[in-house]
């Protein structure tokens, strides 16, 4: 196991590198300067070169990679362009709402999607489960941002139950704090409920009758607890697949998300920044999605393992 | 077993988050009670601000950009400064007089202005940051030139001599934007030509910097030692009386958010709402339109090379213009538009010509397609560049396309999103006309679309404008100037160096909570308040 482990988080560094090249290709290749953007609409060439070789953007690209790329490894990420703040402390500001918004959209998913697949598997043979079918299909083919303003348009202005937009931190207080975040989730958590559920339901109509399942039956077991117990823990390992993709997912989801509800997480900083060319805040947001996707991928190659005790012992 | 209990924990958590929700409905009523008590004091409180986009700065001396203006000229004043009517009036400054030969200028200093960091300002402040201004100011480095020494006499007289008459240096040091704002010694020579950090935003106005939560709000308090005139001014001089507590910039980008968020009480107030929104705002009860002028659209030609440095082509391209028909295109509502053809806004009254100004509307497509003929250009493609931040420009651009298409010029529209423009547009060989507007100005020297042979004016040489500037630099009277800016307008008329297409005029929204609210050029919250 531990060295399943550790050959898995080996694999994570060429990855990133690649990553790492890419973002950095990307990013200087589009054309744009941040010192035009600094000295504003009548700057005078002279000012311009100055402040590109105050900002060390005069330097060959390549070296300009390695320089960054050097001090990954001691874990400085460069510094803003404009506020001067390091990468790494702009980042951890603007992580904690897009956090918050991921874990609150995630776990109203599962507290719906769970229950619901549950229960069309156990009702399989009823006229819900088409019902379910094209439910679900229709929640993961809504547009985002429409649901978003229909959603503000109507718990937000029509009824003002909710906040129209904004951001409390959870150390204001948790109820402001998940008061204002809960439009914005369920938004998110509107397209994701439909692929989760579907897929969960999927993985248990296939173990519902199969051998084994046929046999606690003829024990004598509930319907019920054939499903709870033989059913659904053999469903997990495909839908965790699914819940780790999505939470990957919702970090770009939460991109336009956060830009309806101008919530200042990390998708805002990155499309401030792209459209500020901040290269270095660019680089290390993206290199930092970068590193929770491939996180995320690890934790659940490893909780297959815990929960699936055959793929632990190859 | 355990799966049962599982259920039993969705069930609880739905519960809980149904409650949660119920619960703050009640926590949003108490906060409407805590209004209520407010419309009896009549002062203070806090006036939320949806503002459209993040400054990069708030050092206004350095910073030319209208979000830096409009926060940070709550936080800095200037020597002299601007009244409602866009004449120079004393603001930190008690008095100043001008020698005889108009190149000595003695500025007096009031007593006992304070900054926000409690000590007084004195002489040697001010001639520090006249030192950083001449560094870092677009306006002040061209002031720059016309200054032989800036000396102090005692602690609150500083003497400024001019090594020639130049009569714009207190257009200059008041100009709104990278204006001569007084700071510090300490931050003036510590900060020299960088950015000023949000530690080093000490200045002496009526509100002081707070917090700045990037991407997220800038809060500005009440400055409680802020020393205050009393005449009533306006514009960015006279009483400024800090009312209200304190001021939160919300940076909220979408502006369906904005008045979603100002019909909700989430905001009190919006900057810069797309005029298309004008009716719905009118039709919205406790929401008023606030509107104010903006500048100018304009059409800049590149005049170092072919076909636009022929100036026939230039006249063709002008005459082939329907600006009405592309104003009333882009604009709509004729709230938001006026046709006028003088370099600034009848409003200013100073500096308003509206003499000699004939080409502006002069529509003749024969004569264009004549000229063409006449010309060298043999229908090779003009690119047209924007920037596809603005839906205006964008509006235009096509409109234009269309018209000059009519008229036998071969026409190719290039979008850019801002930073990518802002790069194309400092050299020739990326565009023929680009499409631009600028923000109101307030002396000749500040019309960046004319400044000699840079990229932003298309590179425009003339003999003619750069005497007309420097008549500009002596002129004394009323008159003198009126006549120089009617010669203004008749040499832009002639040699076209921009083309342009309208007056612009900006809508905010704001709460009828707002009470005393004076637009002018853009949002200031001195004097004002909240019920």
């Amino acid at each position: 196991m531990l060295h399943y482990t550790m050959r898995r988080i080996l694999a994570m560094i060429p990855v990133l590198f690649i990553v790492s090249v890419i973002v950095f290709m990307i990013v200087h290749l589009t054309p744009g300067n941040p010192a035009f953007l600094i000295l504003g609409e009548d700057s005078s060439p002279e000012a311009v070169e100055q402040l590109e070789q105050q900002l060390g953007l005069d330097q060959p690209k390549v070296i300009q990679y390695f320089d960054w790329l050097k001090n990954i490894f001691i874990g400085d990420l460069g510094q803003s362009i404009y506020s001067e703040e390091s990468v790494t402390q702009i980042i951890s500001e603007r992580i904690g709402p897009t956090f918050s918004l991921m874990i609150i959209s995630i776990l109203l998913t599962l507290i719906i999607a769970i229950p619901i697949a549950i229960f069309i598997v156990w009702k399989r043979n009823t006229f819900l489960d088409p019902l379910f079918l094209s439910g679900s299909l229709l929640g993961t083919s809504i547009p985002e941002f429409w649901l978003a303003l229909l959603l503000v348009l109507g718990f937000g202005v029509s009824i003002p139950i909710f906040p129209v937009a904004g951001y409390i931190p959870l150390t204001d207080g948790f109820l402001s704090w998940i008061h204002h975040l809960l439009l914005p989730s369920i938004v998110l958590a509107a397209v994701e409920v439909g692929l989760i559920a579907r897929m969960l339901r999927d993985s248990m109509l296939e173990s519902v009758n199969q051998d084994y399942t046929k046999t606690a039956r003829g024990k004598g077991v509930k319907e019920r607890k054939v499903l709870m117990k033989h059913v659904f823990s053999n469903a997990l390992i495909p839908t965790t697949t699914v819940v780790g993709v999505t939470i990957a997912g919702l970090l770009g989801g939460t991109v336009i998300i956060e830009t309806i509800f101008t919530i200042p997480g990390i998708g805002q900083l990155l499309i401030d920044s792209i459209h500020r060319r901040d290269y270095p805040v660019i680089q290390g947001v993206i290199l930092f999605i970068a590193f929770i996707y491939v996180l995320i991928n690890l934790l659940v190659d490893l909780l297959y393992a815990f929960l699936d005790p055959r793929i632990r012992y190859d | 077993m355990r799966i049962k209990h599982t259920l039993q924990l969705f069930t609880i958590l739905i519960l809980s988050l149904v409650l949660v929700a119920c619960g703050n409905e009640s926590t949003s009523d108490e906060t409407g009670e805590g209004n209520g008590e407010r419309k009896e004091e009549q002062t203070g409180g806090t006036l939320d601000v949806a503002y459209a986009s993040e400054p990069d700065t708030l050092d206004i001396m350095g910073n030319a950009s209208s979000p830096t203006r409009d926060i940070a000229w709550h936080i800095f004043e200037t020597l002299v400064a601007l009244d409602k009517d866009f004449a120079v009036k004393p603001m930190i400054a008690e008095d100043y007089s001008i020698s005889d030969d108009q190149k000595v200028y003695t500025v007096n200093i009031r007593e006992d202005v304070k900054f926000h960091d409690g000590s007084t300002v004195t002489a040697e402040d001010v001639l520090a940051s006249l030192e950083r201004w001449r560094l870092v100011s677009s306006v002040g480095k061209t002031a720059s030139e016309n200054i032989e020494e800036a000396i102090v006499v005692d602690d609150l007289t500083v003497e400024i001599t001019l090594n020639q008459v130049y009569n714009g240096f207190l257009d200059d040091i008041a100009a709104p934007k990278t204006g001569l704002a007084i700071i510090p010694k300490e931050i003036a020579e510590e900060a020299g030509e960088k950015p000023l950090t949000p530690d080093q935003l000490i200045g002496t106005g009526p509100y002081q910097f707070e917090n700045w939560e990037r991407g997220k709000e800038i809060v500005l308090t009440k400055f409680d030692e802020y020393s205050q005139r009393e005449e009533d001014w306006g514009g960015l001089t006279g009483k400024k009386e800090a009312i209200l507590d304190q001021i939160n910039f919300l940076i909220v980008k979408d502006p369906q958010v904005k008045l979603n968020g100002l019909k909700t009480d989430l905001y009190d107030y919006a900057q810069n709402i797309p005029t298309d929104l004008y009716e719905a705002i009118e039709a919205t009860p406790n929401t008023n339109p606030v509107t104010y002028i903006n500048g100018y659209s304009m059409l800049i030609p590149d005049k170092s090379e072919p076909p636009f440095d022929d100036l026939k082509v230039r006249q063709a391209l002008n005459y082939a213009l329907d600006k009405e028909e592309i104003a009333q295109s882009t604009y709509g509502n004729e709230e938001f538009y006026e046709m006028d053809g003088a370099l600034f806004d009848p409003t200013q009254t100073e500096l308003y010509s509206a003499e000699a100004t004939d080409s502006y509307l002069a529509t003749d497509k024969e004569k264009a397609k004549e000229l063409l003929a006449e010309s060298d250009y043999n229908g090779e493609s003009v690119t047209i560049m924007y920037s596809n931040n603005n839906e205006a420009y964008k509006r235009i651009s096509q409109v234009v396309q269309q018209q000059l298409e009519e008229v036998g010029f071969v026409v190719e529209l290039e979008p850019y999103e801002w930073a990518t423009y802002l790069e194309k547009w400092q050299d020739a060989r990326n565009w023929d006309i680009v499409t631009i507007g600028y923000s109101t100005r307030f002396s000749p020297n500040e019309l960046g679309f004319l400044v000699q042979d840079t990229g932003s004016s298309g590179w425009y040489n003339s003999e003619r404008w750069s005497e007309l500037m420097k008549k500009w630099g002596v002129a004394t009277t009323s008159e003198e100037r009126q006549e120089i800016l009617t010669e203004m307008n008749q040499t832009v008329s002639e040699e076209l160096p921009f083309l342009k297409v309208a007056n612009e005029t900006t809508l905010d929204i704001m709460s009828d909570e707002i009470q005393e609210y004076d637009a002018w050029i853009g949002p200031r919250f001195w004097n004002t308040r909240k019920n």
